[in-house]
């Protein structure tokens, strides 16, 4: 393996391609760095309309496939993890191809803030206050506005990220297999409320090479490195053929799938003097676990993002867990609630998953 | 046991110290293969776990297992080549015991392997393992478990 230039970052634009494209980019990009045949690496990218699960997600599970096929949604399944989301072209995809000697740690929690610090960093050059939020999000002002997730492989890592450029947070929803009430009015402007894009942050969609150009002079000044546009290498082209070749088959999207009643859904009404909540349960009852849960209802709560972070805080909990975390949740936090309890909250979903010992799924 | 920088290397196992993964020959003729206590501490909880399926052969430093902590997923790569006999259901149905008991209950996989003699020449065991840990850990940058 020849000694790889530590000062040089290429610069490499796919521009818009098919999900499994982009996804087979992924392995081949890691592959051939990792073989020490690939430079240090920015890439840009962009996606056709797909819905890209996590690489240890079950697409039955996460993802409302019949509105995927109604509208010409491609479905893959990413080489990272994390959760299930929606990509098109109004989005900007970027992504790092490095090594931990150049980034001079091995430590994955480190690597990925000091990444997301950078492209916050790039982000607010554009002039929104862009914030690298822990684990792995980027925020403006309480909004999303970035995901991030990587993969590694010996030595060299893959770290990538969305931009939003003019995306609406109803398309992902859509393409999610949540209950019907999540897609009500009132439920996606509360989605909306938080997540943001970058045209109505700045009033205008901005121009992609200039939203490119910061994103890139940000990791060149956080790595110290210079960037060198240029194009893929064969070897990596052969390497990406390959890859697609592995990757645009049913047997990678829907490996190790699981059909959607493996993670029944239980929904529950329950009555409090706060008012009504709507419970919704997805469980794993393998591992005991609340997957994720959804709830709604006619209950006053502010700020009003405390129950879309209440839902964040305890996805994938374990089962004995959830009053705990609950709680958790609640003391950390200043928030005003009319006639309603923290006890309230922990019945609700009790009833919810006591649905799960009794009843048939709810769908 | 032996420790390094705060993180558990018992000496009496075998490993690929680049690798950050552990075998050892069991008396039935089985290895069993895990990832050490300091692969745990870079990677944080690990939160999911997908082993090759029994039956199927991995070849040496090559995947044996994908897991998943925070949002980064990679490979852990078996240090001897060998069919899958076993993968640890324990750690299916609970991937944080890997972070809670490495060289124990969270081990990954167990294999038949082809040719053990062969392929464990390059492992290294004992103090060699660490000082070779202590080495990886200077050049990670690693402050400690």
């Amino acid at each position: 393996m020849s000694e790889r230039d530590q000062k040089t970052l290429r610069v490499l634009d796919t521009g818009l391609r098919a999900a499994a494209e982009n996804m087979a980019f992924n392995r081949a990009l890691l592959e051939c760095h990792q073989e020490g045949v690939s430079p240090h690496t920015l890439r840009f990218l962009q996606f056709e309309p797909c819905a890209l699960v996590g690489f240890h997600q079950n697409v039955d599970q996460e993802i409302n496939t019949e509105y995927c096929k109604e509208h010409g949604i491609a479905i893959q399944r990413r080489i990272t993890g994390g959760g299930a989301i929606y990509f098109d072209s109004t989005q900007l995809g970027w992504e790092l191809y490095l090594d931990k000697r150049f980034l001079g740690t091995a430590d994955m929690g480190q690597i990925a803030a000091r990444i997301c610090n950078a492209a916050a960093a790039g982000i607010r050059t554009l002039g929104v206050d862009a914030q690298f939020r822990p684990r792995n999000d980027i925020e403006v002002e309480g909004r999303k506005i970035s995901g991030t997730g990587g993969a590694f492989d010996g030595d060299s890592i893959m770290y990538q990220g969305t931009l939003l450029i003019e995306f609406d947070v109803e398309d992902m929803l859509r393409i999610l297999r949540i209950p019907a009430e999540k897609l009500s009015n009132k439920a996606i402007e509360s989605a909306r409320d938080r997540v943001v894009n970058l045209a109505t942050l700045l009033g205008e969609r901005p121009d992609l090479d200039h939203v490119k150009d910061a994103i890139a002079k940000a990791f060149a000044e956080e790595f110290a490195v210079e960037l060198a546009p240029s194009d893929l290498l064969p070897e990596e082209q052969e390497s990406f053929e390959q890859a697609l070749a592995e990757i645009d088959t049913e047997e990678w999207v829907y490996q190790r799938n699981r059909p959607a009643t493996d993670a029944p859904m239980f929904e529950s009404i329950f009555k409090s003097d706060g008012g009504l909540m709507r419970v919704g349960v997805a469980l794993d009852p393998e591992r005991k676990r609340l997957k994720q849960l959804w709830l709604t209802g006619d209950i006053f709560v502010k700020p009003a993002r405390t129950i879309a972070d209440l839902e964040a805080a305890l996805r994938d909990t374990p089962q004995a867990e959830m009053e705990e975390r609950v709680r958790a949740f609640f003391a950390e936090r200043d928030v005003e609630m009319l006639q309603l309890a923290v006890d309230d909250f922990i019945a609700a979903i009790q009833s919810a998953l006591a649905m799960a010992e009794t009843e048939e799924p709810a769908g | 046991m032996g420790a390094v920088r705060g993180c558990d290397i018992p000496e009496d196992l075998m490993y690929n110290v680049e690798n950050n993964v552990w075998v050892r020959k069991e008396s039935d003729g089985t290895a069993t293969v895990g990832l050490t206590s300091y692969a745990c501490s870079l990677a944080g909880t690990i939160v999911s776990f997908t082993p090759k399926k029994v039956g199927k052969t991995v070849k040496k430093d090559k995947s044996c297992t994908t897991v998943e902590s925070g949002k980064w997923v990679g490979p852990a790569k078996t240090p001897v080549t060998g069919e899958v006999t076993e993968t640890n259901d324990k750690v299916a149905a609970n991937p944080g015991l890997i972070n809670e008991d490495p060289y124990g209950e969270g081990w990954l996989i167990k294999l038949k392997p082809e040719d053990w003699d062969g392929e464990v020449g390059d492992l290294k065991t004992g103090s060699d393992a660490l000082a070779a840990f202590e080495a990886k850990m200077e050049a990670d940058g690693f402050g400690g478990c």
